[in-house]
């Protein structure tokens, strides 16, 4: 059995997740052997720990069919990819091409006839055992589940041609446009900075814009603050407002009405400042600090000057 | 003769004309729906409504001032009545017209009093010059005013001088008047008296219920609410005629206090200015496709300002029944335009899915209890002696849960059989149909009725005023009727009846009255018992039925306030009490008075009569 | 043009998950259910489609009787016909899945299939693609905009801070994620003529799943009251330490 692993790359290095997808496949082969297929980017796979590194020639932006089927030309029984937009794509066409049975967003498995996996359901919350049954065994990986391959290898690179059908090359990128506006998106931040009433007044905020901006997060507000014009409805984390899924979550200030939970359910982990702790926010939050936001909030960044240097 | 032939084309023409209009008046009534609104019931009780409403003029002796003023004038409009035959004869035949002393002094009396009424009201008007004016046509009243002191001073001349002069022009001013009052707000003469007959008799927070059900309407003529002139019923439209443009209810309502758009004042004359210029061309049209209703003046914009806090409506002294405007072109909007404020979406749908205007998952609605002693209803248990209607704030919200708990401890404490129904308790549609979506809100309605009925629950006590409102008075609609009580009632009488055994501290207390409580449904003295027997009450200025909104009310739980916060204002008038506690009786004044007090930074404690009972007996 | 959306029926779960007594699905005896939200958008993205171009949208999904409800909300929205692929309410792999559709489509010959990007309870990101392959069209993914130019299909998928731009010719398969539009409020007049609307039931063939579901497992979740890192503000180095452990610092 080889085991073999898509691997994404930009500007000639493999991508974390495909790194992390790569580290799954090695486990998951345990003494067996584990290629490697890039699309282009032979300078990527130069050091990937694996026996062989694919590299197919493709001209051209990305063609999910094309990179499937140049994949599947390489006949695996065992193929392996990022729980990533491409990585989930690619391996969907090839499940098709190579006739597999594809789980994605796999958090763990074992080999074995049918393999068992674990994977991802409802983004996470839930988890499904599950087992992939057939000749040929198809599964992605969910990002962060596991640690990135990190030990350097010496594959042999092949090159290759693929060959590609008419149909292949339908479905592709013809244009990309860009859309950044400079700024992050409250919907996007992977820290947001959320103050409430506590907060006390539209001044109050600042020392909360500058502790986002440190952590490479944006501010929110409650609704109450809003309310109270102090901020702009785009601001407004909660039911009414955006419904946000950041790394962190630091509601400042903010006692914890279920109007604004509805809004942050996604927090990963939830921070909370708040000088009362009985504050219902309490019952929801990871960590907490106990107190007056004025003064604490200012305390933590400059903490964070303190140690950044 | 001559005179006689002249009084006779005079008062032709004058009947003429005013039967015209009144034609046309009258058209547009048998235009307008009547989707349950029987109004034919109760006839004693309407009766009596029409004595102490319109001829004791007690809505508007509620204001001392201009209560007299116009009682004035209503009442010489009576009693000076037989003088228009009186002067009639004296035209054609002066000696024949009676010379009654006693009924002259009478009506020269009245006279008086009426001029006297004019001039206050010109001095009200020109020299005080209320806020409840603003908006109404000026002057329209003042032709009006000067036209009422004319009649009345050519009367007095006529008696004065038995000059058939001033017999011909009291009686020509009569007729004139005759002509220009369907033409005018003065309509309100003919209309006020027949439209407080019509008004609510019963529970004032029901909402007439719209049918979606009947197979003999075919859909395209089903009514969503207000869409066209069409849609109108006819008690709408005597509202609408009714109006005087008084501004009392401009004056107590929140949203307009607050510097909203809103003023139920523009509501009514928005819908009358909309009847007058469509509804002719909607009679005279073999399918009539006009403008919608809402887009009169600034209506779509007003209507979602409103509180649905009934203010307007106890304020009017013509008995018109504001809310059920403002209602029925949100349904519109909603239901037939998808057309509303934007952030009250998630409410909408999260009841219609889940349950709840919170999207909370039902499965956590006995939440609270942890830890407490209380029985969850399951199919095939025991009917209890209450069953607790929790409602969605006390389940979900955690300032709100407090309440529940508190209640739910006092029950055990005072040995009260009672259960909640847990997860099988469903959003009572409240909410959506305050917001517009009656459709949402009657799948509820025959959903919780399904429920309960299950659960032989005969009787209810509710923590919330808006669930209790709705168990109570449009459940029945829907074929469930319970005798339901709010919690501050059933935990009054256990006090009164010895089970619970508070004591007094030396709090000083201001309570503040739910709308839906205190004034749509009259439960004001027993959360006062409540406050009395755990503190020391102090009262706010508005109290009582004449109470002032919270803010939440009408699914403003769910919508931006756009003006000054209606809860701060409240929360402002509590301060003054020099009270420390602010005690509530609904989780939404609950919520909205708390934020009030954090965003205002004043100093007070916002909880639920419950709580300090619990507290006091702890 | 005709679209044809492919929509699945899942339960709102809210915060906590329970597990049936097997532990192959979820409790939810209370809880309400929904259009998956990506299909909500595809089902909205059809509709404006048909309402621009002219057509018709027809509306399927594989799942219990009871997933007509979810069907009639789509034709509230719009939708002028709908398909049911009953099942007994089981989960079934993407492929089976895929298969079933991909029958009920090619006799339809529907000018676009819109697919959402993945369902939210079993996430499998395959379904689409089969059903594409099965049909011999082109498949474009995750689209975040769509329009219909001469024939052609324009979509757009992001990527990071740009937009990918695909043009495929029709007819075509595509997958849309939420936020390519706002799904209209449904006015009551819709939802009652969507109650008349007839709704076609089938019963599709299932095969042996090669992507066997054998149990469901609720992952450990966070404790409920929260970790005091301290007060005021010499609680600051601990909340920096959690920053660095966080990974956000």
């Amino acid at each position: 059995m080889t085991v073999l692993v898509f691997v994404e790359h930009a500007a000639g290095e493999p991508d974390e997740l495909s790194l992390q997808a790569l580290a799954f496949a090695l486990d998951f082969a345990g003494g067996n052997g584990v290629d490697a297929v890039l699309i282009g980017g032979a300078d990527a796979a130069s050091d990937l720990p694996v026996g062989t590194a694919h590299v197919a020639e493709l001209d051209g932006g990305y063609a999910p069919q094309a990179w499937a089927r140049a994949i599947a030309q390489l006949e695996p029984s065992v193929l392996v990819a990022a729980g990533s937009e491409r990585g989930n794509e690619v391996l969907a066409h090839a499940a098709v091409m190579t006739g597999g049975a594809l789980a994605a967003n796999c958090v763990a498995a074992a080999p074995g006839d049918p393999a068992e996996v674990t994977r991802m359901r409802w983004g996470g919350s839930l988890l499904e055992e599950a087992r992939i049954h057939g000749p040929v065994k198809l599964m992605t990986v969910a990002p962060h589940a596991v640690a990135p391959a990190t030990a350097a290898g010496d594959p042999a690179v092949a090159p290759f041609t693929p060959e590609l059908r008419d149909e292949d090359l339908v479905a592709r990128v013809v244009e990309r446009v860009d859309t950044s506006t400079g700024g992050l998106s409250l919907a996007e931040a992977p820290v947001v900075v959320s103050g409430g009433r506590g907060v006390g007044s539209p001044e109050g905020f600042a020392p909360l814009e500058e502790l986002a901006g440190m952590l490479g997060g944006v501010v929110g507000c409650s609704r109450a603050v809003t309310m109270a014009g102090w901020r702009s409805h785009t601001d407004q984390v909660g039911q009414t407002g955006t419904k946000i899924s950041p790394e962190l979550y630091i509601p400042c200030g903010i006692s914890g009405a279920t109007q604004h939970m509805a809004g942050c359910k996604g927090a990963k982990k939830l921070l909370a400042i708040n000088s009362d702790p009985e504050a219902p926010i309490m019952a929801t939050a990871d960590y907490a600090v106990i107190g007056d936001v004025a003064e604490i909030v200012p305390a933590i960044t400059a903490e964070l000057r303190r140690v950044s240097g | 003769m001559i005179a006689a032939l002249a009084l006779t084309v005079a008062v032709a023409v004058a009947v003429f004309l005013f039967a015209r209009r009144v034609w046309l008046l009258a058209r547009l009534l048998r235009m307008g729906h009547a989707p349950g609104i029987a109004r034919d019931d109760r006839v004693p009780e309407r009766l009596r409504q029409e004595v102490v409403v319109v001829l004791g003029q007690r809505k508007l002796l509620e204001r001392l001032v201009p209560g007299l003023m116009h009682a004035f004038i209503f009442w010489a409009f009576i009693v000076l009545f037989p003088a228009i035959p009186i002067a009639m004869i004296a035209i054609v035949d002066a000696d024949a017209a009676p010379h009654w002393g006693w009924y002259e002094a009478l009506a020269n009396v009245f006279c008086v009093l009426a001029l006297i009424g004019v001039a206050t009201a010109f001095y009200i008007r020109k020299v005080v010059r209320p806020r409840r004016f603003e908006g109404s046509h000026l002057g329209e009243a003042d032709l009006i005013l000067a036209w009422i002191a004319s009649i009345v001073t050519t009367l007095l001349l006529y008696h004065g001088t038995e000059s058939q002069v001033w017999a011909w022009a009291h009686v020509l001013l009569i007729l004139g008047f005759l002509v220009y009052l369907p033409y005018s707000k003065h309509l309100h003469i003919a209309t006020a008296a027949v439209n407080v007959y019509f008004g609510r008799t019963r529970a004032r927070g029901r909402l007439e219920p719209l049918r979606f059900d009947d197979p003999d309407v075919p859909e395209e003529e089903m009514r969503f609410g207000i869409g066209t002139v069409e849609d109108l019923t006819w008690k709408q439209m005597m509202d609408a005629m009714s109006c005087t443009e008084c501004g009392r209810c401009q004056d107590a309502c929140p949203a307009y206090a607050t510097g909203k758009t809103l003023s139920p004042k523009l509501v009514i004359m928005g819908v009358r200015d909309h009847l007058f210029a469509e509804g002719p061309k909607a009679l005279a049209a073999e399918t009539y496709e006009g403008p919608a209703v809402a887009e009169s003046g600034q209506l779509e914009e007003m209507v979602w300002d409103c509180v649905t806090c009934g203010a307007c409506v106890q304020a009017c002294p013509v008995n018109i029944e504001q809310i059920d405007h403002i209602l029925d072109l949100r349904r519109h909007l909603v239901m037939v335009e998808s057309r509303f404020p934007s952030e009250a979406e998630p409410m909408l749908r999260d009841v219609e899915r889940q349950a709840n205007p919170w999207g909370k998952p039902q499965a956590e609605r006995a939440a609270w209890t942890e830890g407490l002693d209380v029985r969850v209803l399951e199919p095939g248990d025991p009917v209890p002696e209450y069953l607790y209607w929790v409602g969605c704030a006390a389940s979900f919200d955690e300032r709100a849960r407090e309440t529940a708990r508190s209640t739910a401890k006092l029950l055990t404490a005072a040995g009260v059989d009672f259960a909640i129904l847990g997860a099988l308790e469903a959003c009572t549609g409240d909410p959506a149909r305050r917001m517009g979506n009656e459709f949402v809100f009657q799948a509820y309605a025959e959903q919780n009725v399904a429920t309960l009925g299950e659960a032989g629950v005969t009787k209810i006590v509710a923590s919330c005023p808006h669930c209790f409102n709705t168990l109570a008075h449009e459940y029945p609609d829907f074929g469930g009727s319970y005798e339901v009580v709010h919690h501050t009632e059933l935990l009054a009488s256990l006090v009164r009846e010895g089970r619970l055994s508070p004591t007094a501290s030396e709090e000083q207390i201001t309570y503040h009255d739910s709308c839906y409580l205190a004034r749509h449904n009259d439960v004001r003295a027993q959360p006062r018992e409540l406050a009395a027997a755990v503190g020391q009450p102090v009262e706010m200025e508005r109290r009582e039925e004449r109470t002032f909104c919270c803010g939440a009310g009408g699914a403003h739980m769910w919508m931006e306030e756009r003006g000054g916060a209606i809860n701060e204002e409240r929360v402002r008038e509590a301060a003054e009490t020099g009270a420390s506690t602010l005690a509530v009786a609904c989780p939404f004044c609950t919520v909205m008075l708390d934020d009030g007090v954090k965003s205002s930074g004043r100093d007070l404690r916002v909880v639920d009569v419950a709580t300090l009972l619990a507290e006091s007996i702890d | 043009m005709d679209v044809l959306v492919c929509v699945k029926r899942v339960p709102l779960t809210g915060g906590k998950m329970v597990l049936t007594a097997d532990e192959r699905g979820i409790e939810t005896r209370h809880l309400g259910f929904t259009v998956s939200p990506h299909e909500e958008c595809g089902v909205e993205e059809a509709v404006r489609l048909v309402e621009a171009h002219g057509g018709s949208v027809t509306v399927v999904t594989l799942g219990p009787p009871e997933a007509e409800e979810q069907l009639r909300d789509a034709l509230a929205i719009g939708a002028d016909r709908a398909i049911l692929l009953e099942t007994d309410g089981s989960d079934w792999d993407p492929e089976s899945t895929a298969a079933a559709l991909a029958d009920v489509i090619a006799a339809d010959a529907p000018d676009l299939v819109i697919f959402g990007n993945e369902s939210a309870d079993a996430g499998g990101y395959q379904v689409g693609i089969r059903v594409a392959h099965a049909l011999g069209r082109p498949c474009v993914t995750g689209l975040k905009a769509l329009a219909v130019e001469d024939g052609q299909l324009r979509g757009e998928q992001e990527s990071g801070s740009a937009r990918d731009v695909y043009r495929v010719p029709l007819p075509a398969v595509v997958t849309v994620k939420e936020g390519i539009n706002l799904p209209r409020y449904p006015s009551v007049p819709a939802k009652l003529r969507a109650r008349r609307k007839p709704v076609e039931r089938r019963e599709p063939e299932r095969r042996d799943a090669r992507l066997e579901l054998v149990r469901l497992v609720v992952p450990e979740g966070r404790g409920r009251q929260a970790e005091v890192l301290g007060e005021g503000p010499s609680a600051a180095p601990a909340v920096v330490e959690l920053f660095q452990r966080l990974g956000v610092a």
